[in-house]
């Protein structure tokens, strides 16, 4: 039970976590008194509901073999109330059943959102916003329905058997053969129906979620489609795929249409009156009796038509769980290791052989270089060739696989992980920043930050003029309701985030491109300003930033193919003089017009 | 019971159908399936009196029982239920058969109809609408339309057991019936009234849930932030408010909805109540025998639950109906850009000529006023420009993606608006800013628009952008998957892929957006290369965002408002020292190899 965790909440229970069934009633059991009320309710329903069954027989006695106008309005008095009865108590053990539901998504929800804090970086960076978003809104909505009304319908399926069958019995126990067996069978069939009927919803859902995977893109990419003119060749793809969804549709209508269940009740209650009739020439039953049976008999008829939705409602309800458990249940594999290496980073860094692998293929392979502290280095290579990967080594986001990371001569593994990344300062690709102000976002990290202090910041990244360019200045909002940020001003805050910090070793991920002169100076400003006195691991498209790293490192498919100075590398690697070369090949006579013509 | 609430917003295409006008239509779409629905009526009317007899064939057994137990025959009428009930059984199945494969099929001429309509509809409507609502149009709404139809005829054997029963009972004892009908006004109100408290609630479960929602989304996308900051304390407060708000909401929510089936329940109890005190009366009378009694006894339990479904049913048959009619608002959305004749087109050779142009997106806005460009075959011509100078309006003028107001456009001298825009089409190649790939492998994408083309070709083509270098930096190669919208590579290989895409389709005009984002220098630099490729000797016209495309370039072009204001060389603009210059200095300095210089220096 004991996980490694990086947040913990106090006052959290512990549920059972072995299996999604086993959650599920753990979680109701957290309310146990709500779902004995909700039982309890359910059972006096079903108690009035055949009791004014049983009332009926009583009324047909009167009518058949007389009786003053007292025990007429005894009979109807006795109906009314059980029937209002009925109504109540149903009425009760459905609000009760609504609290526990809603009591348990919200735990449920409650329970993944603290588990979700306290999982590491690792766990947050391998899996998709959209897929955990999924899981903790659709999946605990589906828990909620496997309650309300899935577990009423439990309730109504073995109540609604039960009692009729025990009031039956308490009539006469021989009557008891019909239902008995029509029950036996039920269970049977039913069984059988679901296995039929499963996969065939389940293809159906898929096919609706391919049908409309495709046509979203068929749309976006309309511009395409149309200037290829392939109009006609992405008809007939909808067309499969609208053809196929309409088998499984059909495919699940006849599968429904032929519900069983519905014959056999239908049959059971043929040979039931028959026994009733057979009891009637025996003497043993009266026409009041039969009728009372009748009508008992007839509200087994519920539950059975009400199991043509429900147990799919409860399956997918367990499925929602499973996979929200599936969550829950990932566990972390970095520790924080508390007693580990806790000293001032000075910002010396040093790759020794090192190679990783990730989910079974090599992502860097041997790579060693050293960072002097201070430094900064530029890490140059196409998408996919291993950048961000390295970065996230110094950070340790990972573990390496072979060969060590060293941050001023400690492996990173031997590090405080809490000392070590508050250390570190990281700007990713994709800056986040919160729907807050401005100086919220910018005073993030630090649990108190004057203003001025965030304005200084801002300053030295550049983002003061622009943030007092909105109409709120710092107290701006961002995002839908607020102001939008381009990529160059979203940069500048991340910045002016991470100097209020002062972090020893900047990781920089830079790849916003800025699209006028103007934007790019103010930008090459701050980033020169963010590299001064600290060792900087820097990944860029931008030229200006390559050429003036003290060390620049080559990437491809994970090896460091060069490592060296501009100058060195003009000389040494292929790809990097095909980088300059062009660019000096048409440039040379352009900068002196821009010097005469420009500025 | 299904309530859905929210109705979506109207589009500008929308349009009002008469009543009359979309069941025709809907009928329309049904005449195909005409026997089948034939079948469906009878055997839906087969089974209601199915349904019918079996309560009747127990009351008069009963009576007989009472009154003439000798003639009774016990298994005759047992076989007679167990008979009626199977041919229930089976005319049901029959009915749900049939009207899954009625219904199936007619969702899907519906979904085609609508999906040829939206291949159909000119750029300026994409422009308007967003995917995703164009999406719920040709999916949900038809969706939403079929399960109308299938609840329609569902409820229409309900409601016909329900009249059936009503006539019956007529027969029976008319003063039973009216007793037993007392009640349906208070559980068709009952009903209604819950449907007005039905919509409030959900909406605000909806609007809360959605509060709760955002509140994850956003700090899960943020959790890197929050951890190295250490915040998470302070978030984790936050979710504990929004979601215990959602609680109590939800909670109303769930009281409104799991109220109504218990007090229809109770007002029907009432209702049995009141049958079984005026029916034992009126069998004293002597008027009723107990068989019958029991028979209207029953008859209350077979009509209050159809009624409450047709009551909230009402609701559900109109957003049907507007769902219909939203999907037929789309088939029936009308083209702007309109073709005066359908010319095939031989091989082109690339000359574009606007002359005196008049052209606007929106009434009042306009943004090329007597436009006049000669594009000469081969040419390679840089538009540059502020934003909303025109450029990207010439480049989509010459796709036919919009309709021009005044002027002409020439293609090989011929006006454009004569041709047939598939094999017009076919010889454009475009690259747009962010290129669209579709899911499959690179190789797919590659030949998206020459599906003959053969393995080999694309290969070929492949390594002429770039020297292939790019290939060796893809997992698979060309059989690498590219993911939705190429989401698996990064934009700067999709770039490369577009321009291969373009390069095998061979196109006697080229168009180029040129992507503003940056992509990492090496690919960068591939791209480049491809573009060399692809310039080469086609009429080119390019959306100029890269110094070296416009250094490249025979002609630039400056656009302001919809107007040339310059045109020349690279060099003669720039010696010229005009408006180009200034463009130069905002857009273009800080790629020059002068600019990185100084800032590494």
């Amino acid at each position: 039970m004991n996980q490694k965790s990086e947040f913990s909440v106090e006052g959290l229970r512990d549920y059972n976590r072995s299996g999604p069934v086993r959650w599920i009633i753990s979680h109701c059991l957290e309310h146990k008194l709500y779902l004995f009320v909700g039982l309890f309710g359910f059972a006096l329903t079903y108690i009035a509901f055949s009791g004014a069954r049983v009332m009926f027989g009583r009324g047909a006695e009167i009518i058949i073999n007389g009786g003053d106008a007292q025990a007429v309005i005894a009979v109807s008095l006795a109906v009314l109330i059980l029937s209002v009865s009925d109504g109540l108590f149903s009425l009760l053990g459905s609000m009760v059943m609504v609290i526990l539901s809603t009591r348990v998504e919200r735990d449920s929800r409650h329970e993944l959102y603290a588990s979700l804090l306290g999982k590491s970086q690792t766990f947050h960076d391998q899996q998709r916003v959209g897929d955990i978003m999924a899981r903790a809104t659709d999946d605990v909505r589906q828990l909620n329905f496997v309650i309300h009304p899935g577990i009423m319908f439990i309730f109504d399926m073995i109540l609604g058997f039960a009692v009729p069958m025990i009031y039956i019995a308490a009539i006469n126990l021989e009557l008891l053969l019909a239902p008995v067996i029509f029950v036996i069978c039920y269970v049977f069939v039913v069984r059988r129906y679901m296995r039929r009927l499963e996969p065939v919803m389940m293809q159906q859902r898929m096919q609706y979620g391919t049908l409309s995977a495709r046509l979203e893109e068929t749309i976006s990419g309309i511009e395409i489609v149309k200037v290829a003119a392939q109009e006609i060749e992405e008809r007939k793809k909808f067309k499969r795929n609208a053809w196929k969804f309409r088998d499984f549709f059909v495919q699940q209508g006849k599968i429904e249409a032929a519900y069983l269940p519905l014959l056999m009740f239908g049959i059971a209650y043929g040979f039931f009156f028959l026994h009733c009739l057979n009891m009637y020439s025996r003497g043993i039953l009266s026409i009041g009796d039969i009728i009372a049976v009748a009508g008992l008999m007839q509200v087994i008829s519920f539950p059975v038509f009400i199991s043509l939705f429900s147990i799919s409602m409860i399956q997918l309800g367990i499925a929602g769980a499973r996979r929200i458990l599936e969550l829950i249940e990932q566990r972390a594999d970095i520790d924080e290791n508390l007693e580990g290496h806790g000293a001032a980073v000075e910002g010396a860094i040093e790759f020794d052989h090192v190679t990783f692998k990730f989910h079974g293929s090599t992502v860097l392979e041997n790579v060693s270089f050293t960072v002097e502290p201070g430094q900064t280095v530029a890490i140059v290579g196409q998408t996919g060739s291993g950048k961000s990967t390295l970065t996230q080594l110094v950070s340790r986001t990972y573990d390496v696989d072979e060969g060590r990371v060293l941050i001023d001569g400690v492996d990173v593994r031997d590090w405080n992980l809490d000392r070590l990344r508050s250390q570190m300062g990281k700007i990713e690709q994709d800056i986040f920043l919160f729907s807050r102000s401005i100086a919220d976002n910018i005073a993030f990290g630090v649990q108190k930050a004057t203003p001025k202090e965030i304005e200084n910041a801002a300053r030295e990244a550049q983002a003061h003029d622009f943030i007092m360019s909105f109409n709120d200045g710092y107290e701006s909002e961002i995002g839908e309701r607020g102001v939008t940020l381009s990529g160059g001003q979203r940069q500048r805050l991340a910045l002016a985030r991470a100097f209020l910090r002062q972090p020893r070793i900047l990781i920089l991920d830079d790849s916003t491109s800025a699209i006028d002169s103007a934007t790019e100076d103010e930008i090459q400003k701050a980033m020169r300003r963010a590299q001064e006195g600290r060792t900087t691991i820097l990944i860029t498209h931008r030229l200006s930033q390559i050429r003036w790293a003290d060390r620049i490192i080559v990437l491809e498919n994970g090896r460091a193919i060069a490592n060296g100075s501009h100058e060195e590398l003009l000389l040494s690697s292929e790809h990097y003089r095909r980088i300059f070369a062009r660019y000096s090949a048409v440039e040379s006579p352009i900068g002196q017009l821009a010097a005469g013509g420009g500025a | 019971m299904g309530f859905i609430m929210d109705g979506l917003d109207a589009e500008e295409y929308d349009r009002i159908y008469s009543d009359w006008a979309l069941v025709k239509r809907i009928l329309g779409y049904f005449k195909s399936h005409l026997w089948k629905m034939l079948v469906v009526g009878g055997v839906v009317f087969l089974s209601s009196v199915m349904d019918l007899i079996l309560p009747v064939v127990v009351s008069q057994a009963l009576d007989q029982l009472q009154f003439s137990p000798e003639a009774f025959d016990p298994i005759g009428t047992s076989i007679i239920l167990g008979i009626a009930a199977s041919a229930g059984w089976v005319a049901n199945m029959i009915r749900q058969w049939l009207s899954a494969e009625a219904v199936g099929d007619v969702t899907f001429d519906l979904r085609e109809d609508a999906f040829n309509a939206v291949t159909e509809r000119d750029m300026s409507f994409y422009d308007q609408y967003p995917t995703g609502k164009v999406v719920s149009r040709v999916l949900s709404d038809t969706q939403a339309f079929s399960e109308t139809v299938r609840l329609s005829i569902n409820l229409m054997s309900r409601l016909l057991l329900v009249v059936l029963l009503i006539i019956y009972l007529f027969t029976v004892n008319v003063n039973m019936t009216w007793v037993l009908m007392a009640i349906i006004p208070f559980i068709v109100y009952t009903a209604l009234k819950f449907r007005t408290v039905a919509r409030r609630t959900v909406t605000n479960s909806r609007r809360q849930l959605a509060t709760v929602n955002a509140h994850i989304q956003e700090s899960i996308s943020g959790i890197g932030v929050a951890k190295a900051f250490r915040r998470e304390q302070m978030i984790y407060d936050e979710f504990k408010t929004v979601n215990q708000e959602s609680y109590e909401v939800e909670k109303i929510n769930g009281f409104v909805f799991g109220s109504i089936f218990p007090i229809l329940v109770t007002i029907a109890g009432v209702g049995v109540a009141a049958v079984v005190w005026f029916g034992i009366n009126m069998a004293q009378q002597g008027v009723l025998s107990v068989g019958d009694w029991f028979l209207f006894i029953q008859g209350m339990g077979m009509i209050w639950f159809p009624l409450t479904s047709i009551s909230s049913f009402w609701s559900q048959f109109q957003l049907g109906l507007a769902a219909g009619e939203r999907v037929f608002a789309l088939i029936d959305a009308e083209a702007l850009v309109k073709q005066k004749a359908d010319e095939p087109v031989d091989q082109l050779e690339g000359e574009i000529e606007f002359v005196n142009m008049d052209f606007h997106y929106n009434e009042g806005e306009q943004v090329l006023k007597e436009f006049s460009l000669r594009i000469r075959p081969g040419e390679t011509l840089a538009l540059v420009g502020h934003t909303g100078s025109g450029k990207s309006s010439i480049a989509k003028l010459i796709s036919r993606f919009y309709e021009y107001q005044g002027g002409e456009l020439l293609i090989d001298g011929t006006d454009i608006r004569y041709f047939n825009l598939s094999s017009y089409r076919s010889q454009l190649g475009v690259v747009t800013q962010t290129p669209f790939l579709f899911d499959g492998t690179v190789m797919d994408n590659i030949r998206y628009g020459k599906p003959e083309a053969s393995d080999e070709e694309v290969i070929e083509v492949a390594n002429q952008v770039g020297r292939g270098d790019w290939l060796v930096s893809l997992q698979e190669g060309l059989e690498t998957q590219v993911g939705e919208r190429g989401n698996n590579l990064s934009m700067g290989q999709r770039q490369l892929v577009a321009i291969a895409r373009v390069l095998l389709q061979d196109p006697a005009i080229f168009i180029l957006d040129e992507a503003t984002a940056s992509v990492d220098p090496l690919t960068e630099t591939l791209i480049q290369e491809g573009l060399d490729t692809l310039l080469g000797d086609r009429t080119s016209i390019v959306i100029a965002h890269r110094l070296s495309t416009i250094q490249h370039a025979d002609r630039i072009i400056v656009l302001e408002l919809g107007e040339i204001i310059e045109s020349g060389s690279h060099k003669s603009l720039m010696d010229a020292g005009g408006h180009y210059a200034t463009l130069y200095d905002s857009y273009f300095r800080h790629q020059s190899l002068e600019y990185i210089e100084r800032m590494a220096g």
